[in-house]
């Protein structure tokens, strides 16, 4: 296991970010009270399930939430990961640094949110107390308090202590992290961590969450795959799918002694040609040390990246869940009553990135988003199976789902159903809105995919379930006019001086005639004074779903 | 004076009401689909009758079934409204629309549904009641706010009560839902002048204006409630006295015209009471602006103002070519005009200079 543990933190590179964090925390996720609770729980959760599937093992992740005063909380986050060297606890949770996903382009879910070093700065920056890290790599046990020291970007320690475990019986492993945070609020809802630590469970059969909210509420999702996802396999980066944020970071994290050696190796499908095209289109000299490039020339690089014209990059790093994945997940979480995912092929955006989109639905059962009338539908958005709570409204998954004529597939008014939607977005690199990576780009190609395989599971629901649905729809109608029956058998008595228990029951017995079977199909016929309006796209779901963030970046 | 147009008496009205309680009885009792016909109300059964100048429902009905998903719950609620009506003209009371709606709002057992969520859902209703079983809303005991005021020299008998309504100081008479009951006693005027808005009436009342032209005025307060109608009509037909309108030169205010004159699309089945073909129209015109130099004082329209002017322009009875001339003129000058712009010249010259002139002239719009 510590060979595990040693070669996964080998490569770990510093950026002396500390600064840009507290400057940009809001980029970061760290904006609103109820956002920023969210993100150190992304942060720690996504940490333990990276590090556990680099290492082979099947998560077991357990957050813990404690209310210690308004907007004072305290966390415990635990997993049956890898854990961590001692060596390299104070660099994972003391600096602001690229990690190995950085600099891998592996698909990570990491690929969100600045890294659970994160979570130490906001925890220290709201309530100056260290956070506690107890992690065995199944040798001693290390238990370390420690802050950040903001203006040397050094970790500072403020305790540590080491217990031997017993070698004859097989010992803990594993990390936990425990905190304080202020300025945040638990709040139940869309946004919570409840509701991404749901998400995430999701998207990710094969672990094990369990989570108790403030109230004392335990929730366990279980696991319903055994196996675990292949490790990912690192490919370079396309130079298409890079962000000047990316290369500036990348530079300066390089060692190489030029830039031209930096693009080269750095980077997939840019031979020593490609490096001359480059050269020709950027002023300056690509001789420098990629460290020392400014953001600017960076742009220009980008720039270039853009105008050159490159081999399409290999679809080998994606990594999707998997329909049978998926499905077990819906089955074991929603309960529903009709279910069906599709994975659908690779195919390449940005003129050469690729990407897969998996989508499901799930109807009936526990399936949609819990309100006071009942279950409405809800829209679950996944990057790399990391769960997007906030900024639904400019996303393409958003967009393509809303441009759904779900009533073409037998669900009338999807707003009202008893549904979810599940999408995933899968790629090496996702087009992301902002730096907060809560909402994908209008990429045409990503809209259309995604387009089309909703279609297809809304014909395979159609196919399945319409037929169920209908006689489910008939049933809310018999019971809506047996519950005015009461009504009308009152008043005609009182208008005629018949008896109204009588008038009652021969109201139902015209009500349990019209309902019976053969008569499903009956379509009632329209109110001729008030045709109903006919809505674009027959429903839309952008009608019941989240308002906008509670505070922009 | 004409006569009091005849009104149904109780018994007559609880039969109605009775005999549409056992019909859908009937249907029950007989396992058949609960219903009852409804005539269809709206733009698209009406039409206008040129002869009579009066808006006309047309015969297209439409079937309120029980069964009937769509309409369940109007069928429930129409039923609780008759058996309320039922109740209301056996007992010899009158209640409010609005008391109506507080009467019958109740949770529905066993649900989080009340039989009415809002008085918009009761109203239309009624309304439908009225059309199908072709009772009047007073006939059914049930009446709406006042809304409208009379004054001038006429003397109405209300319940035994003789009401001087030129010994009302400024406010003069509210007119209430239902006026089937006034009689008019006597009467000394030359015409009856309605006025849409509140502000324009007081203006008159103050310069005396009924007095020194020896008019009743009525002002309608915007859109001319049933019994400002009503009472318009009955003083027109029995009192034989010509009607001249007075409103704001806007879509809305010409709208308040047009429904003064031949009534209103909603209740078209009761035009002939409500409506006063003889009507006249005095004035805010768009030839005013010019005539009366009153560029300054307009206002400029707004969309949705444009958007009516188009809407008045398809309606049939708004086909005569005075009224296109004005609504096009209107549309070309882009501008509204308020009666009470009239002030710019002085708070004398509309009961002093305006009105006796173009009255006297006859410069009137049919």
């Amino acid at each position: 296991m510590a060979t595990d543990a040693d070669k996964l933190f080998k490569d770990f590179k510093e950026i002396s970010v500390t600064e840009f964090f507290r400057k940009n925390k809001a980029h970061l996720g760290y904006s609103g009270a109820i956002r920023s609770l969210t993100t150190v729980i992304h942060e720690l959760v996504t940490n333990s399930l990276d590090a556990c599937e680099e290492a082979g093992i099947l998560p077991e992740v357990t957050v813990e939430l404690h209310e210690l005063g308004e907007e004072h909380y305290r966390f415990v986050e635990k997993d049956n990961g890898p854990g961590i060297p001692l060596k390299h606890i104070s660099s994972v949770f003391g600096k602001m640094l690229a990690g190995t996903k950085f600099h891998r382009n592996i698909q990570l879910r990491g690929q969100q949110g600045i890294g659970v070093s994160g979570v130490t700065m906001f925890s220290q920056m709201t309530t100056g107390k260290p956070l506690k890290i107890r992690t065995s790599t199944g040798t001693e046990i290390n238990e370390i308090e420690m802050m950040v020291d903001i203006s040397k970007n050094k970790a500072e320690i403020i305790s540590q202590n080491a217990a031997e475990q017993s070698p004859d019986v097989a010992g803990w492993r594993g990390t936990e992290i425990e905190g304080e945070l202020k300025d945040v609020v638990y709040k139940q809802g869309e946004k919570s961590p409840y509701e991404y630590l749901r998400r995430t469970a999701l998207a990710n059969p094969h672990a094990r969450i369990t989570f108790t909210s403030p109230d004392g509420k335990t929730t366990v999702f279980e696991r319903s795959v055994q196996d675990i996802p292949n490790p990912p396999v690192a490919v370079l980066p396309h130079p298409k799918g890079i962000t000047v944020d990316d290369l500036f970071n990348m530079a300066r994290a390089s060692d190489f002694r030029n830039t031209s050696a930096f693009l080269k190796h750095s980077f997939s499908r840019i031979s020593s040609a490609k490096v001359h095209e480059i050269e020709s289109m950027v002023g300056f000299p690509l001789k420098r040390r990629p460290n020392g490039l400014k953001w600017e020339e960076c742009e220009q690089l980008v720039r270039a990246f853009k105008k050159v014209k490159f081999l399409a990059p290999s679809m080998e790093g994606l990594r999707p869940i998997g329909e049978t994945q998926i499905n077990n997940a819906m089955l074991s979480i929603l309960d529903p009553q009709f279910s069906h995912c599709q994975s659908r092929s690779p195919l390449v955006h940005s003129g050469g990135v690729p990407f897969q989109i998996e989508v499901g639905i799930a109807y009936g059962g526990s399936a949609g988003r819990k309100t006071a009338e009942g279950p409405r539908a809800e829209l679950l958005r996944f990057a790399n199976r990391s769960p997007l709570l906030f900024d639904a409204g400019g996303c393409a998954i958003t967009k393509a789902v809303n441009s759904i004529k779900w009533s073409r597939y037998g669900i009338k008014k999807i707003e009202e159903e008893p549904v979810t939607i599940f999408v995933n977005v899968v790629s090496t690199y996702i087009p992301y809105t902002s730096a907060g990576k809560q909402s994908i780009a209008y990429e045409q190609e990503i809209i259309e995919e995604i387009k089309k395989a909703l279609m297809e599971i809304g014909r395979h629901f159609e196919r399945h379930h319409a037929r169920k649905h209908r006689a489910m729809e008939m049933e809310n109608k018999k019971k809506a006019l047996m519950k005015y029956s009461k009504e009308v058998a009152g008043a005609l008595a009182k208008l005629t001086g018949k008896d109204s228990k009588e008038l009652l029951e021969n109201l139902k017995i015209l009500i349990e005639k019209r309902f019976e079977t053969g008569a499903l199909d009956i379509e009632d016929e329209q109110d001729p004074e008030k045709p109903e309006i006919k809505k674009a796209g027959g429903g839309n779901l952008t009608d019941y779903m989240e308002g906008e963030d509670e505070g922009k970046p | 004076m004409k006569e009091n147009l005849s009104k149904k008496e109780g018994p007559d009205v609880v039969k109605k009401l009775g005999g549409l309680g056992f019909q859908i009885a009937e249907d029950i009792e007989r396992h058949e689909s609960p219903k009852f016909v409804v005539p269809q109300r709206g733009l698209g059964n009406v039409s206008f009758d040129e002869v009579d100048n009066l808006l006309v429902l047309g015969d297209k009905t439409s079937t309120r079934s029980f069964l009937n998903v769509a309409h369940s719950k109007k069928f429930m609620q129409s039923i609780l409204i008759a058996a309320k009506a039922d109740e209301l003209v056996s007992k010899g009371k009158t209640a409010s629309i609005r008391e109506l709606y507080y009467q019958l709002k109740h949770n529905i057992e066993g649900t989080k549904e009340n039989t009415f969520e809002d008085q918009s859902e009761s109203d239309p209703l009624i309304v439908d009641l009225e059309v199908a079983l072709e009772v009047l809303r007073e006939e059914l005991h049930l009446k709406a706010d006042d809304k409208g005021t009379v004054i001038g020299n006429i003397v109405i008998e209300d319940s035994g009560d003789r009401i001087d309504c030129s010994k009302l100081g400024r406010s003069g008479l509210a007119i209430p839902s239902i006026v089937e009951h006034y009689n008019f006693v006597k009467f000394d005027a030359q015409y009856i002048l309605v006025i849409e808005t509140g502000a324009m009436f007081d203006r008159l009342v103050e310069e005396k204006y009924h007095i020194k032209n020896n008019c009743i005025m009525v002002s309608t307060k915007g859109q001319a409630a049933r019994g400002c109608r009503r009472l318009v009509n009955r003083m027109s037909n029995e009192l034989q006295l010509p009607v001249i309108v007075f409103s704001d030169g806007d879509p809305w205010g010409y709208y308040i015209y047009s429904v003064l004159k031949a009534g209103s699309m909603a209740l078209a089945h009761e035009s002939k009471r409500l409506g006063t073909p003889e009507a006249k129209f005095v004035g805010m015109t768009m030839t005013d602006i010019d005539t009366y130099d009153l560029h300054s004082v307009t206002e400029k329209l707004k969309d949705v103002d444009k958007k009516r002017i188009d809407e008045l322009l398809q309606y049939p009875w708004f086909q005569k070519k005075e009224w296109k001339k004005e609504l096009k003129l209107m549309k070309q000058k882009g501008v509204r005009i308020e009666q009470q712009a009239l002030a710019s010249k002085s708070l004398e010259f509309v009961a002093e200079e305006y009105l006796p002139k173009k009255i006297e002239d006859g410069e009137l719009l049919p």
